[in-house]
């Protein structure tokens, strides 16, 4: 049995003068959680709407769970970035309806309608009209329209954005149970704990090309963690000039958010012998090898200079469906 | 199995559209209390207009030095209020009206502005200055500004019949004796069906007609084709057309909104025909419609709501709002209002040179054809009948394949509207 869920093969999609996906290439296996990062206007959510088949790649392959996401459907949740309701709609009647489009029976669908609601925390909302909700609980609606039908293959678009810190948790809670059931989960998100909390793999997109597609085992030993935090246990002072004798690091620097010395291992130095320098330069309280964390990764691999996100943003905005 | 996908996924968006545009409480006014109320007012109408004819009372000066006009005004004047519809040949807004009128003579013309005083504060009901000429008089008739046209009427009417009176009088004849000979002769016109029924002749009520079947179409099929432009337009600034395009392709969602805003169609027709149908047979005026205008309706009808449809929901989902939609409206519109400005000279020549050319322009066609093929007066050509059937056939799958393919681009698209060459690339594109 093929194990791949989601092939793009080569996928290229312009919108007149602007390449918003360049030869993009990447697989997803079943079971797998896969984060897809970038920022605004990286081309993620052109990527997952030629995925859906909402919109057609002008180059290259898209197969998803064996073919056609258009054959698919039925078997796929799609969370999109656009939030979307019918206002007027009674909450159970919205969800009927896209229970019935998924080929759900009715009463299969009032059941599961019933136990989502309360999973979700929204219970007593499904007489209420859609307008009605707030943007959090409208968020959380669109959600279970998409998990309704237990799909094979999850597609989040931005599913944390707008959420508060209870209802994000709540969420991600939901989305590792998903996991633990053996749905393959492809999300796109700029909350980087998020996705280094839930993801197996991270696909990370930049200007509509492909920067990084790798496991977090892969990232985390790539992206090989090169800073000592060092928390000295006599004056900052005094520390400072034992440490302007040591010769295994570059640089150093005092970090109020860890209360803690930032020193930077040279170049070809193992970090394991510079951190035995550090300790026996200067007696330390605390002395660990800083991880380096998705946000980093992502900070390295983008530029992420302000500007250039700024006019990546700009650029999604022109594109406001197609970014 | 994807078949049986797509066939389900239809029905769901059609009756979600059908559902939430015909069982609401607006619609249900719209289209069933409305033409109710109208099934009470049509036969009570007739009867409203009639006893609101206000009487016709005062005094009526005649400056005639001959004194011979005032004489024959008096003898003309209607005597009882059902001389009133003789005098206007019964025509449809002609209710009985009371006629109390004094006619005074005056002789002298150097008085007409003294009268003239009086009619302007309203103490005249009308003034005639009659002034002798060669070949007879010429009769001037003032009345007050705020006199009704049904009395004036009356007034110039029983005039004219004053002046004839004197000229036959001159002449030394007998004026009762005239007008019996020269008065009109009553001719009871009946159609006889082919199953030997015979029913009274009603001109107006058949020129009519087919401007009925007209407007039924039109309304049928407009206030559907308005109710899908603005369900489109709602669900793209709702948002809501992506998810619906996460789960069904955008053909379906097409076609489904396509079904379900028939069947609004449907019902409409069904509601305004049926209580048409049920006026006329309580006159016992069934006739006037028979079976094969129905059946042309059925014709026609797919056709126009498929023409109209989709020209909507193709604008629908290429702008964000309406008043985006009206400027993109705007030319098919031009086309689609022909059948109502040009109605009166096409059912009277249903197969003169325009009406034989409009038959055949998109989009307004069907619309034309219905009101060609329901004239009474002379049956089209079964040819040109079939022919403009097979060229609206065409239109329509022009229309909804150009429609399909803008719905498909148009969809997604936010900001500013399309221009028309915008949307012929999204027609060509792949």
């Amino acid at each position: 049995m093929n194990n791949i869920v989601i092939q793009l093969t080569n996928v290229n999609k312009s919108f007149g003068a602007l390449q918003a996906v360049r030869n993009v290439s990447f697989e997803i296996q079943r079971g797998q959680v896969c984060g897809f990062l970038g920022p605004n206007g990286a081309g993620k959510s052109t990527t997952i709407r030629m995925i859906m088949s909402i919109l057609l790649p002008d180059s290259g392959a898209i197969s998803v769970l064996g073919g056609s996401a258009l054959d698919a459907k039925d078997r796929i949740g799609y969370l999109p970035e656009e939030r979307g309701l019918y206002r007027k709609m009674r909450v159970a009647d919205f969800l009927r309806f896209i229970a019935k489009l998924k080929g759900i029976s009715r009463n299969d669908a009032d059941t599961r309608i019933r136990s989502w609601l309360e999973r979700v925390e929204l219970p007593g909302v499904s007489q209420k009209r859609c307008e009605e909700l707030s943007k959090g609980m409208q968020q959380k609606l669109q959600f279970i329209a998409s998990v309704l039908h237990e799909p094979l293959l999850l597609i989040l678009d931005e599913p944390f954005s707008g959420l508060d810190p209870v209802n994000r948790r709540l969420l991600s809670s939901i989305v590792r149970q998903l996991k633990e059931s053996g749905t393959t989960i492809l999300f796109s998100t700029h909350q980087m704990e998020q996705a280094e909390d839930l993801c197996d793999q991270v696909l990370l997109i930049h200007k509509g090309e492909k920067v990084l597609d790798e496991t977090m085992g892969e990232i985390r030993g790539r992206f090989d963690p090169r800073t000592i935090l060092a928390e000295p246990a006599n004056s900052i002072e005094v520390s400072t000039q034992a440490l302007q004798n040591v010769s295994d690091i570059e640089t150093f620097r005092w970090s109020m958010e860890h209360k803690a010395f930032e020193i930077r291992v040279a170049q070809g130095v193992d970090t394991q012998l510079a951190m035995a320098s550090v300790m026996r330069a200067t007696p330390l309280r605390r002395v660990e090898l800083q991880r380096a964390t998705l946000d980093d990764v992502f900070v390295k691999l983008v530029g992420g200079t302000v500007a250039e996100i700024e006019t990546a943003e700009k650029s999604g905005k022109l594109q406001a469906n197609h970014g | 199995m994807a078949e049986r996908g797509a066939s389900r996924r239809i029905r769901a968006i059609a009756w979600r559209d059908f559902r939430y545009t015909a069982l609401t409480k607006s619609f249900l006014i719209g289209a069933i209390i409305l033409p109710a109320l109208m099934f009470v007012a049509v036969p009570l109408l007739p009867m409203l207009i009639g006893s609101t004819s206000p009487p016709l009372k005062g005094k009526v000066v005649v400056i005639d030095p001959s004194n011979s006009i005032a004489n024959a005004l008096e003898k003309s004047l209607p005597k009882t209020p059902q001389d009133t519809i003789d005098l206007e040949d019964g025509g449809p807004n002609s209710g009985p009206t009371e006629v109390a009128l004094t006619v005074e003579s005056e002789p002298d013309p150097a008085r007409a502005d003294e009268f003239r005083l009086q009619l302007r504060n309203s103490s005249l009901q009308a003034l005639v200055i009659v002034t002798p000429n060669t070949d007879g008089p010429s009769i001037e008739l003032l009345v007050p500004s705020e006199a009704s046209p049904r009395h004036t009427t009356i007034l110039e009417k029983s005039l004219r019949e004053a002046v004839t009176r004197v000229r036959v009088e001159q002449a030394k004849e007998d004026y009762e004796r005239m007008t019996k000979i020269m008065g009109r002769a009553a001719i009871d016109t009946r159609r006889v069906s082919p199953g030997g029924l015979e029913s009274k002749e009603n001109a107006q009520l058949r020129m009519l007609v087919p401007a009925g079947f007209m407007l039924l179409l039109w309304i049928s099929v407009f206030t559907s084709g308005n109710y899908l432009l603005t369900s489109t337009i709602e669900e793209k600034s709702s948002r809501v057309m992506e998810v619906l395009l996460s789960a069904t392709s955008p053909i379906e969602l097409l076609t489904g909104k396509l079904v379900g805003q028939a069947g609004v169609a449907g019902v409409m027709l069904l509601m305004y025909g049926g209580v048409s149908l049920a006026g006329l047979g309580a006159v016992a005026m069934l006739d006037v419609v028979p079976l094969p205008h129905l059946l042309w309706m059925l014709v026609w009808f797919p056709l126009a709501y498929f023409t109209v449809a989709a020209i909507m929901v193709s604008i629908g989902s290429a702008v964000s709002d309406l008043r985006e939609a009206q400027s993109l409206i705007a030319p098919a519109m031009m086309l689609l209002i022909l059948p109502l400005m040009l109605w009166m000279p096409i059912v009277e020549n249903p197969n003169g040179t325009l009406a034989t050319i409009c038959s055949f322009t998109p989009p307004a066609g069907p619309f034309i054809m219905i009101l060609r093929l329901t004239a009474a007066n002379e049956p089209v050509p079964m040819w040109q009948a079939l022919l403009a059937v097979f060229v609206n056939v065409l239109t329509v799958a022009a229309i909804l394949w150009a429609g399909a393919r803008i719905f498909r681009v148009g969809v997604l698209m936010q900001g500013k509207p399309p221009s028309p060459m915008e949307l012929l690339r999204w027609i060509k594109a792949r």
